[in-house]
């Protein structure tokens, strides 16, 4: 299992040129698939994430262990999908009608992809009606709603209503961003809030495996 | 104009908040307001009036530079808000002023014949701007800080040839907001913050701050200083002390800062040359549950005390612009009134000079 701590911390690191070289060895030396992702890459972000919230690292170095994570899971992929291994949860994100902002979003899909989540990614500036549209396509189990400017708040809320209001009101809506608070989440009546992309895997996977 | 009426403006013991949003959005039809230089104008007139403040505030509009830009690459315009380059163009575009960018400049005229009000004018900072144009620029920032080369990465090179790009669309903007009649202009660099640019990594050297921010803008204070234009530097995102610290050597007229600074901290970092500006946390004003009327009264009498322990020119203000939220206009009103009139200071009238 050296070879899986070494690519864990080659994740954590963000060293790309090693994460790929070192998913070929483990992959060679026969490490089932879903080893791999769990022990090396779900475990790297993990904590990454810790070292986040700690403020050892910032946005910077999570995207960079990020982009090393993703990496890796483009060359396990088909290993992946041939032993029909896949995420056990799907989450759509988007940022809100209006506002194109979409560092957090991104960031947020990054630490929920490396939690193992499948992340469906509508964009920015997306409808409520987009997001329906999706989740009748992809039948998530947790929708997540961005927004960073408090002019297109309420686009957030109709979309959380448009969310209840439809044959998916039982899925979970987590919700983010600079101006959104725990108490506006509430207000809106969304299942979950988070104040950062590190706390957000915790929220959601709390939302995906109530006690 | 001398730098002595913005110090002589703070301690009268002037406060406002960037408001022009606010009232913009309390007429009927915003979408023709924008369009019309002297309707515009007026908002930002009587926004100056209503807050009792000599300051012609623009609107802080970040988009259209990149509509100007993007116009002229011939982008189509509903492509314009999500475009992102693949590769910059390598040589600057005809620009021509958009109609948005008319009418501020006209509104810039008609605020300049108005005796008792300095006309403002507005541009997004070249940092800023480039995030705009770049899907993703935090990773190619961060790896040109580590030494890599535009020559031996696409993705720095692409923020490069981006920034340089961006640099000519807003001299130009200034040139044509300064010809308008504009006496100051608010930079706006909300993206040249920790988000950006890792502590960690600038703890070792600020070389790529420095390159990536500070240069494009020390060329922008040149220009507004070879006309005689003041500069107001604005940056509501989080900061280290470092990054305060060297904004104040663009030496602006005005500095103001996002609610995550302490400014009576801050004042130690910069001149007394320099006017402090700010900080409410007014992108929370719009929920009485995060924030209370009390609180932001409370928060402003502190500011306000503190700042005169420390003798540092300040002027009481909000964090950002102070977005009309639809369903809260009375909400966040109340919370700017609140402030605009706690017990902490008097407020007098001022002649521009």
């Amino acid at each position: 299992m050296n070879k899986i701590e070494d690519l864990k911390n080659a994740v954590i690191a963000g060293k790309r040129k090693d994460v790929e070289r070192l998913i070929h060895e483990v992959i060679a030396e026969g490490i089932p698939p879903k080893t791999i992702v769990d022990d090396g890459l779900v475990a790297a972000m993990a904590v990454v994430g810790e070292k986040f919230k700690n403020n050892e690292i910032f946005v910077p170095e999570m995207l960079v262990a990020g982009r090393a994570m993703k990496s890796a899971l483009v060359i396990l992929e088909p290993l992946l999908v041939q032993a029909g291994i896949k995420p056990k949860y799907k989450a759509l994100i988007g940022t809100v009608e209006g506002d194109l902002h979409d560092i957090g979003k991104n960031l947020v899909a990054m630490m929920l992809k490396g939690a193992n989540i499948e992340m469906i990614d509508l964009g920015t500036n997306v409808p409520a009606s987009k997001f329906m549209e999706a989740a009748e396509q992809h039948k998530p189990h947790l929708i997540l709603l961005s927004a960073l400017l408090t002019t297109t708040m309420p686009a957030m809320k109709a979309t959380v209503e448009a969310v209840r209001n439809s044959s998916f009101k039982n899925v979970k809506v987590m919700v983010g961003g600079a101006p959104i608070t725990q108490t506006f989440a509430n207000e809106i009546h969304a299942d979950g809030y988070s104040e950062d992309a590190a706390e957000a895997v915790d929220v959601a996977l709390a939302l995906l495996n109530p006690a | 104009m001398k730098r002595d009426y913005y110090t002589s403006l703070a301690r009268s013991g002037l406060r406002m908040p960037i408001g022009t949003h606010l009232l913009l959005h309390q007429q009927e039809d915003v979408g023709a307001v924008l369009l019309d230089g002297v309707r515009l104008g007026k908002v930002i007139e009587e926004t100056a009036r209503c807050f009792r403040t000599p300051l012609g505030m623009p609107l802080m509009d970040l988009a259209l530079e990149k509509e100007e830009l993007l116009t002229a690459l011939h982008i189509p315009a509903e492509k314009i808000d999500s475009f992102h380059f693949d590769t910059a163009p390598s040589s600057q575009p005809d620009f021509s002023l958009t109609p948005r960018m008319q009418a501020t400049c006209e509104a810039i005229r008609y605020v300049a014949a108005q005796q008792d009000l300095l006309p403002i004018g507005m541009a997004i900072g070249p940092f800023s701007f480039m995030t705009k144009l770049v899907a993703d620029p935090i990773m190619p920032v961060f790896t040109a800080g580590t030494g890599v080369t535009a020559d031996e990465d696409p993705e720095v090179e692409l923020v490069e040839k981006t920034l340089k790009l961006v640099q000519g669309v807003i001299l130009s903007y200034l040139r044509e907001q300064i010809a308008a009649g504009a006496k100051a202009i608010v930079v706006c660099e909300p993206a040249a913050n920790k988000v950006y640019f890792s502590p960690n990594q600038l703890a070792e050297s600020y070389e790529i701050f420095d390159r990536y921010v500070m240069a494009p803008n020390r060329e922008i204070k040149d220009l507004l200083e070879s006309n005689g234009v003041d500069l107001i530097f604005h940056d509501c995102g989080e900061l280290t002390d470092d990054m305060v610290q060297r904004f104040g050597t663009l030496d602006p007229a005005i500095l103001s800062l996002g609610s995550s600074r302490v400014l009576w901290e801050d004042a130690r970092l910069i001149s007394k040359n320099t006017v402090l500006y700010g900080n409410l946390p007014s992108k929370h004003f719009y929920s009485d549950a995060t924030i209370t009327t009390r609180k932001v009264s409370s928060i402003a009498m502190e500011l306000v005390k503190k700042m005169n322990e420390i003798d540092h020119p300040f002027i009481l203000g909000s964090e950002c612009d102070v977005l009309s939220v639809p369903k809260c206009e009375a909400t966040i009103r109340e919370k700017v009134d609140a402030f605009m009139s706690c017990d902490c200071g008097s407020i007098h009238s001022l002649k521009v000079a």
